[in-house]
């Protein structure tokens, strides 16, 4: 619980850190103040570190153990669900292009509706996949003539 | 005023394909908010490839009737099953399911709907009233009075993040960082872009704010997939009877302009605005003792206010482009998407479409009573709807979303982080109003940073560039000691009657 608690504000200050690094490396401009485009992202930089900071010290004064929402995130169940899901998300992003939409599409809408929803209501999940597919595929490509791979 | 241009826009309006996206967008706004989990901004995003190929006219209609029609619909699920569509329905449990428990549920949704047209009609008059003159004050600003403006209407969101303070301004100099990625404008010179060819026009906000609401939102409710809570069918009488309208006018008349006001505030929108009017209302009944036990009144000046809250929130983004809530956010976003600049240029070279927005949200709203009224059963039904099903079709939608904007995977690796990010923030309490609206305004306020200081020789002078620059620099100033006032104000009350605590 500890350690998801700490993921944003220490995430956030070693990202502040990447960008300040990045900042320095910025091409100076070749037209005006050589520096000006590193003026403003300075500014954020420094303000995500101070308050990242803050936030981390803030911590302490926090109760962890009442938020309910937190709690049930470090469930390893929960955990495991949003990790699965995040995996067919991160499947389907890598098959999209190659495969194309309709095809990948059912495979990801397929695969979620499988593991959410269980192998017992199959019927409706297969119908519930292929109809998505095809109609939000024709919509798309046919009526809002907007190109799908 | 030119009463002719009102009268064009109604007509606009009411053109068959203007009303037809008009019900489309009621129908598809109100089922988005019963849905428990998908509130206004989820439903916007997520339907924002449905406008490609839209004239912008028939686009705005449409968002805009998403919009509302997700309040209306927002507050069935809250009275139903307890269980609030988004921020701003909360307001309806309170007194809403009690009077489903009493066997109500019916004449709440009936009275709930009558309370939100009235909240919605009093708001568009306000929005008529203010909007222009708003617009034409606009039209004074330069990069100066641009700065501070959004540094005003950044600093307000965060600060109405009550409590969270150093949280909001975390995320709202995320969402700053977030904006520099990309080609700088003034210098041409590469930013944060990886070498990756697709980030050079940088990231497309609106691929965040799809990860952020509709994915974050989809993996928050995995937590519970499995509980989903199902209405009684059985609602009673769907007809308010005239004693509860009695007692209801009032309440209604009352909290339409506080939602009005609220809502016109940058970050504050329809839940601060619903939940005052509530506290407000009760602060001032007769019969306290009945609030929360199905008072008719608890629920009407919520609804009142929160309906005319969403037309509130719309003014500050059609006439300044700064979105008042997280639901405007997105909207602003698919309207510059779509070729519509907000601003107050918008009420100067296209006010044809700024009255049709306002003549279709007045039909919006009564044809969204209808539907919350007669289709009252079906509503009912839609809650029925198994999550499991649901949320993985929402994916699908964002997916689908995202790669429209840019016709690129690369979008997709954005989806999913901003989706974790979503995830994270809102389960550790960290406020995402100010992270988007940074988003926005960053690259805009950037470059008028830049503009300012060369103009004014030096960031400071910008403070003390004109009248307006400094008016907006007191209400920073007033909107960040605002949280400190509070607190003030309740240990002085704490102290004054320690009984009562």
């Amino acid at each position: 619980m500890y350690i998801i608690r700490l993921s944003l504000p220490v995430l956030f200050i070693v990202a502040s850190l990447i960008y300040a690094i990045m900042i320095f490396q910025l091409q100076p401009a070749m037209l005006g103040e050589p520096n000006a485009p590193r003026y403003f992202p300075l500014i954020i930089c420094t303000g995500i570190l101070i308050f990242s900071i803050v936030d981390l010290i803030n911590m302490r004064k926090e109760n962890i153990r009442q938020n309910e929402d937190l709690e049930m995130l470090s469930r390893k169940s929960t955990l495991k669900v949003v990790g699965i899901v995040l995996g067919f998300c991160l499947i389907y992003t890598l098959i999209f292009e190659h495969l194309g939409f309709l095809i990948s599409t059912i495979l990801f809408l397929g695969a979620l509706l499988f593991y959410l929803n269980g192998v017992k209501h199959w019927i409706l999940n297969l119908s519930v996949t292929i109809i998505t597919a095809f109609t939000t595929w024709y919509t798309f490509s046919f009526l809002l003539e907007i190109s799908l791979p | 005023m030119d009463f002719s241009i009102i009268i064009d826009g109604l007509f606009t309006a009411l053109q068959p394909i203007n009303l037809m996206w008009l019900v489309i967008g009621a129908i598809l706004g109100t089922i988005v908010g019963i849905l428990p989990g998908l509130g206004p901004a989820t439903g916007i995003a997520v339907l924002i490839p449905l406008t490609f190929g839209m004239e912008p006219i028939s686009a705005l209609i449409l968002m805009a009737a998403i919009y509302y029609g997700a309040l209306f619909g927002g507050s069935r699920s809250s009275i139903l099953i307890n269980t609030p569509g988004d921020g701003s329905s909360i307001a309806a449990t309170f007194d809403g399911y009690p009077m489903t428990k009493k066997g109500q549920a019916g004449q709440a949704m009936s009275i709930a709907a009558i309370a939100s047209l009235i909240g919605g009609v009093m708001a568009i008059f306000g929005f008529i009233f203010l909007a222009i003159p708003l617009a034409q004050f606009a039209l004074n600003f330069g990069p100066a009075e641009y700065v501070m403006l959004f540094i005003f209407a950044l600093s307000a969101v965060v600060a109405l993040s009550m409590g969270n303070i150093a949280k909001g301004f975390l995320t709202m100099f995320i969402g700053l960082g977030i904006s520099t990625i990309g080609v700088d404008l003034q210098s041409g010179v590469h930013r944060f872009t990886l070498d990756v060819p697709h980030l050079t026009d940088g990231i497309d906000f609106i691929v965040i704010i799809i990860g952020i609401y509709a994915l974050g939102e989809v993996l928050y409710n995995m937590f519970n997939i499995n509980k989903a809570k199902k209405p009684d069918q059985n609602i009673g009488s769907k007809w308010f009877t005239k004693e509860q309208w009695k007692k209801s006018l009032a309440p209604i008349l009352r909290s339409g302009p506080i939602g009005f006001f609220l809502g016109i505030l940058p970050g504050s929108g329809g839940t601060i605005s619903s939940l005052l009017a509530y506290s407000t209302q009760k602060q001032i009944a007769k019969n306290k003792e009945e609030y929360g036990k199905g008072a008719v009144e608890g629920l009407v000046a919520p609804e009142s206010a929160n309906s005319s809250a969403a037309v509130g929130s719309m003014i500050p983004m059609l006439t300044m482009a700064i979105p008042g809530s997280g639901a405007t956010a997105v909207m602003l976003g698919a309207l510059i998407m779509i070729g519509i600049q907000p601003g107050p240029l918008l009420f100067e070279n296209s006010p044809d479409l700024v009255w049709t927005l306002i003549n279709s949200m007045f039909i919006g709203n009564i044809i969204l009573v209808i539907i919350n009224i007669a289709m009252v059963g079906m509503l009912v039904k839609v809650l029925h709807t198994p999550p499991k099903v649901l949320y993985p079709l929402v994916l699908v939608l964002s997916f689908l979303g995202a790669y429209t904007l840019g016709y690129s995977t690369v979008d997709f690796y954005i989806l999913i982080l901003a989706g974790v990010l979503g995830l994270l923030l809102r389960v550790l309490n960290y406020p995402v109003v100010p992270l988007i609206l940074a988003l926005i305004v960053g690259n805009d306020m950037e470059q008028n940073f830049m503009r300012a200081t060369v103009i004014y020789d030096g960031p400071v002078s910008i403070l003390f560039a004109s009248p307006i620059t400094i008016g907006l620099a007191l209400l920073t100033i007033l909107s960040l000691s605002y949280p400190l006032i509070i607190k003030l104000l309740g240990r002085r009350k704490k102290k004054d009657h320690p009984m009562t605590m």
